[in-house]
């Protein structure tokens, strides 16, 4: 069951990289992704894209994988907005 | 000067133009002002206005039979003869304009002595059934023949008349009675003038003329599409109601919004106690000025259909019958599961949706409630699955996620792109406004894969279609840039002033590269590389060239990309910030803008403020008094993957039939099944309410108030007309629901929550129910610097600053024809049905689709041994359906049509999960598929029958149970 959805969000992260890959240069593409996943994936979207990196046969394509691994690291970084309550 | 009138007293001019008939329209604003004199009383009004409007104005009536002020006039009855002092003979008022220091006479003894002749002849040829006549307290010719004093009739019934003339009562909503037509034209000058659809016209001449539809055919066989503007501008009861005809007139009226489609017509609801007899189309409404569709004039009838739901009902598992119980059992049996549902697997497990049918207010509690009592942003609307990527795609790059500019707009336009949209369907009232515009010669360039119908509209000018296939939106509207640049077509003191220059360069390297020429695009759109730069030339240098676009731009895997696209465009022409111009979203339903407003989307609070904002998040935390996840929650498609893989349990769904709309049926079927509580409110047992465990009977928009917001950003009023069926209106459902989870929250009416909304929304700041009632609608934004709201956006900036030109790389879809799905399905709506049906299949609309047919081009269909009426199977690597044949020359080969308005037909259990990159919309508008003729009905229209039934049973038991 929860193979369906990490390939769906595999999927849906490799929609977004050539989206937003075309027309800049990595860097920038990189950043852009990032941003898009930050602004529009819920919290458990974005956990279950994150633990995937792990997996050795993951098929994020390398924009999104390196836009993942930025992501990461922003959310490991001590939350600056207070989180939710109960 | 005796009396004196200036109609540029808005007030005045309010309040008087719409509360009578005055005659004529009134002339194009901003003329000079005229100075006459009627029956010695002084008058001042515009050049243009004729004697009959001014003298109306003033209150003097002066009789009249073929003008009205919805149409230009025509002068043929000559009842409204006047003299004018220095004028020989008896001039018709209505064709006679007035000028400077003219001197008017209306009544004397000539006068008298001519009008009673006219009326005479009229008279003389009608039935005197006056008193058991239908239109008997509403018919002009009899206030005619009393105004005029009619005594006698000298010439008998004996001789040659129409008394006999048969009915023609093929329309279910109108009747055609010819003996009482006095052919005065006003019907057809309305199918002319105010529809554009030319069904009508007067047959023959002098005594034999008379009125005709299509080649004499009966209404329904004609091209008549049943708007009803013919009916509302006979003066007599030839064209008649029949829900008027089995009432009689009504007695009081509430003007209302229509709750359809997102042109959002304002109605007048016409009443006999707290039965609606008919609806009438406000000349008043600032959206449709008095014109409608068959949609919101006639089908309303649904609102008191039997299958209506009137009692809550719960049930444990969804094979079990129901159990009609009170409204407070179920409320606390489901705040009950959904707390216990939380307990067991997260805060994050629960989730609800909204609807673009709901208003306002009751989107902006579904959300609240989601928020502030749930605890998550799990909350999504169906506007998910139709208009996201515009939310996205415009307001990237132009700052705000609405359309640009009014409906009116449009008349100024001189070149119109339409994209992917079907305005004489699914807009009907705003195609008529374009058609009109159309015949006054604007160019038009129809985007489509299909001829849509406007491209067939009367007296059309110049027109050129681009039929593209389906899926190549963006490498379409690339190459139409790509000309505007290396052509030079550029408005570069625009582009310098107005945006942002690093995008533009970035945008300009890239639109500039030879493969975004039309001559390489062709390969991959179809489109003839000449026809492409034809269309960028003249929608650069028209003039004002204004796009409109549908659905057939956001449902596709790059709808985000095309939105962009298209802004990219009107930007680079200089095409925004007044009117005629502008990129204008046409709204499926009627409140899609408004449930987009109201913060439903799972990463947005009200007026498209981020989750992640603190400021703004501060102020709904203080406001609601709790502490709000700063995370975006789940959208719809991710609910449905969530509750298939466990992790999402919960949905309280207002409104929305998911079931039927969503993409991938069978997929939507799964995860409603795994889900432990489903909660449905709604008016009927929808597709969706067949998978629930609480049943919420929700209000049609006749029992409730409320507001909607239709495509051009202006909130309308809806207005309860009549109590609501089930004892409830939705707000107070979900108010209910919030305080049985320990969330109170203390509305004594949806006025007050507007008067929340506006607290907590800058664009909304200034709206209140007082000023709407006062200024009747109110285009967003509506604050401190603009307290009357604004009818064109990006005048003077964008709310960002400089526009920002996007990079909008083609990527094609993974759904491509293949050798075992050879043909491409494309899906839409038609006039008659609305969205899922629900409402519209309960009314006499049915008489004009009573069911989804696949339509396709002849040449698929000879490859394949078809004929028009076959049975067809219809496989795509989601699912197969079956469906009835239909050939049409307006496809083109390889590309196959359908509707979705039939549960039964499943045309969404072949489309897949494919869904935009940015907002998973889905990819509806593109799905391979291959057809073939079958004698049964697929696997799964055999499930859902079974299902159906076995759903309507457990309905019907319990409503049975609950009737000693
Ligand atoms: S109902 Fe509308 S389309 Fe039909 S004849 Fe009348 S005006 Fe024309
Ligand atoms: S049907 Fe009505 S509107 Fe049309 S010509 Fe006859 S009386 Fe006039
Ligand atoms: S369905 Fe649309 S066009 Fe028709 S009456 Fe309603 S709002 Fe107007
Ligand atoms: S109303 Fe003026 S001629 Fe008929």
């Amino acid at each position: 069951m929860s193979l369906h959805n990490d390939a769906q969000l595999i999927r849906m992260a490799n929609q977004i990289a050539a989206n937003l890959g075309g027309g800049r240069d990595e860097e920038s593409a990189v950043a852009a992704i990032r941003r898009h996943l930050e602004t529009f994936w819920a919290r458990p979207m974005k956990q279950r894209l994150i633990a995937g990196l792990e997996r050795e046969d993951s098929e994020l394509v390398p924009l999104a994988r390196q836009a993942t691994q930025q992501l990461a690291e922003r959310l490991s970084e001590p939350a600056s907005v207070t989180g939710p309550g109960a | 000067m005796i009396e004196h009138f200036d109609p540029s007293q808005q007030a005045q001019e309010h309040i008087q133009t719409y509360a009578k008939d005055l005659g004529t329209p009134p002339p194009a604003a901003g003329a000079a002002m005229v100075r006459l004199e009627i029956d010695g009383v002084a008058i001042r009004v515009p050049e243009g206005t004729s004697v009959l409007r001014a003298a109306a104005l003033a209150d003097i009536n002066i009789p009249k039979l073929c003008a009205t002020d919805s149409l230009e006039a025509f002068g043929s009855c000559r009842l409204c003869a006047v003299q004018v002092e220095g004028r020989r003979g008896t001039p018709a008022a209505c064709t006679t304009p007035v000028t400077e220091g003219m001197r008017v006479t209306t009544q004397n003894e000539r006068l008298a002595r001519l009008r009673r002749n006219v009326m005479e002849l009229y008279i003389s040829d009608h039935p005197l059934d006056c008193l058991t006549c239908p239109a008997n307290g509403d018919c002009e010719l009899q206030d005619m023949a009393g105004a005029v004093g009619l005594r006698q009739v000298r010439y008998g019934f004996e001789g040659e008349n129409h008394l006999q003339a048969t009915k023609d009562e093929s329309n279910p909503y109108f009747t055609f009675d010819p003996s009482k037509c006095i052919v005065c034209s006003r019907c057809v000058r309305a199918c002319e003038e105010v529809q554009g659809t030319f069904a009508l016209t007067i047959d023959g001449r002098g005594f034999d003329s008379k009125v005709t539809a299509g080649q004499g055919e009966a209404f329904m066989d004609s091209d008549c599409v049943s708007c009803g503007a013919c009916v509302q501008a006979c003066p007599t009861a030839t064209l008649m109601e029949k829900s008027v005809i089995d009432a009689g007139q009504p007695e009081h009226s509430v003007i209302t919004t229509c709750a359809y489609c997102g042109v959002g017509c304002t109605f007048e609801a016409q009443m006999k106690g707290d039965q609606l007899v008919r609806m009438v189309p406000y000349k008043g409404g600032d959206a449709n000025h008095g014109h409608s569709c068959v949609k919101g004039r006639f089908a309303f009838g649904y609102a008191s259909h039997p299958d209506r739901l009137t009692t809550p009902m719960i049930r444990e598992s969804i094979d079990q019958p129901w159990r009609e119980v009170g409204w407070e059992e179920a409320i606390a049996f489901a705040a009950a599961r959904l707390r216990a549902i939380q307990a067991e697997h997260g805060r994050e497990s629960i989730g609800g949706i909204t609807s673009s049918r709901c208003t306002n207010e009751e989107t902006y509690l579904v959300q609240k409630l989601i928020r502030a009592a749930f605890g998550n942003n799990n909350t999504d609307t169906c506007a998910r699955v139709c208009h996201s990527p515009t939310g996205y795609g415009l307001k990237t790059t132009l700052g705000e996620s609405a359309g640009t500019q009014t409906f009116d707009s449009v008349m100024q336009a001189d070149a119109i792109i339409v994209i992917g949209a079907n305005p004489t369907d699914a807009h009907p009232v705003f195609g008529s406004l374009m058609r009109k515009r159309l015949r006054q010669g604007a160019k038009l360039i129809v985007t489509d894969p299909r001829r849509i119908d406007l491209l067939k509209t009367p007296h059309l000018g110049e027109a050129q279609h681009l039929p593209l296939r389906p899926g190549t939106n963006v490498a379409l509207i690339n190459a139409l840039g790509h000309v505007v640049v290396t052509e030079g077509l550029e408005d570069h003191d625009f582009i310098a002033k107005r945006c942002d220059s690093e995008a533009y360069r970035a945008w300009r390297d890239f639109i500039r590269e030879p493969h975004h020429s039309p001559e390489a695009s062709e390969a991959i759109t179809g489109v003839p590389a000449e026809a492409v730069r034809q269309a960028a030339r003249t929608y650069a240098t028209a003039g004002n060239g204004a796009i409109y676009y549908g659905l057939g731009v956001t449902e596709h895997s790059q709808g985000s990309t095309m939105v962009m696209g298209i802004a990219n465009l009107a930007m680079a022409t200089g095409n925004l910030g007044r009117e005629g111009v502008g990129v204008n979203p046409l709204r499926g339903q009627n409140n899609v803008q408004g449930s987009c407003d109201m913060g439903s989307f799972p990463h947005e609070l009200p007026g498209y403020q981020h989750v992640a904002d603190p400021v703004a998040r501060g102020r709904f935390e203080a406001a609601w008094g709790v502490t709000l996840d700063h995370e975006p929650g789940l959208r719809i498609p991710n609910m449905f993957d969530a509750a298939i893989e466990g992790s999402f349990k919960a949905l309280y769904v207002q409104g929305e039939d998911i079931a039927q709309s969503d993409p991938n049926t069978q997929h939507v079927e799964a995860a409603l099944s795994s889900l432990e509580c489903l909660i449905v409110q709604d008016i009927f047992l929808n597709e969706t309410a067949k998978y629930a465990h609480v049943l919420l009977p929700g209000s049609s928009f006749l029992e409730k108030d409320g507001t909607f917001t239709n495509a051009e950003r202006r909130i309308n009023r809806v207005r309860r007309v009549m109590p609501p069926l089930a004892g409830k209106a939705d707000w107070e459902i979900t108010v209910d629901l919030a305080r049985a989870l320990g969330y109170p929250m203390d509305y004594a009416h949806p006025s007050e929550i507007m008067d929340e909304i506006a607290r907590l929304t800058p664009s909304f700041a200034g709206v209140s129910y007082a000023k709407l009632d006062e200024r009747g609608s109110l285009q967003w934004p509506c604050n401190a610097e603009h307290p009357l709201g604004m009818p064109t956006l990006h005048e003077l900036d964008f709310p960002i600053g400089r526009g920002r030109f996007a990079i909008t790389e083609y990527v094609a879809t993974e759904e491509r024809a293949s050798r075992r799905f050879p043909l491409l399905l494309t899906t839409g709506r038609i006039l008659s049905q609305y969205n899922v049906g629900a409402q519209t299949r309960r009314t006499d609309n049915q008489a004009w689709h009573d069911e989804d047919v696949l339509e396709l081009h002849p040449a698929d269909a000879e490859l394949r041994g078809i004929q028009d009426g076959d049975w067809l199977g219809i496989t795509s690597r989601a699912g197969q359906t079956v469906l009835r044949a239909r050939l049409s020359e307006r496809m083109q080969p390889g590309v196959v049509y359908t509707t979705f308005h039939h549960p039964g037909s499943g045309a969404n259990v072949i489309t897949t999960d494919n869904s935009d990159w940015a907002t998973n919309c889905p990819e509806y508008k593109v799905t391979a598929v291959q057809v073939e003729k079958v004698s049964r009905p697929s696997a799964w229209q055999q499930r859902f029958d079974a299902f159906d039934r076995a759903q309507r049973g457990y309905l019907a038991k319990a409503q049975q149970e609950a009737t000693p």
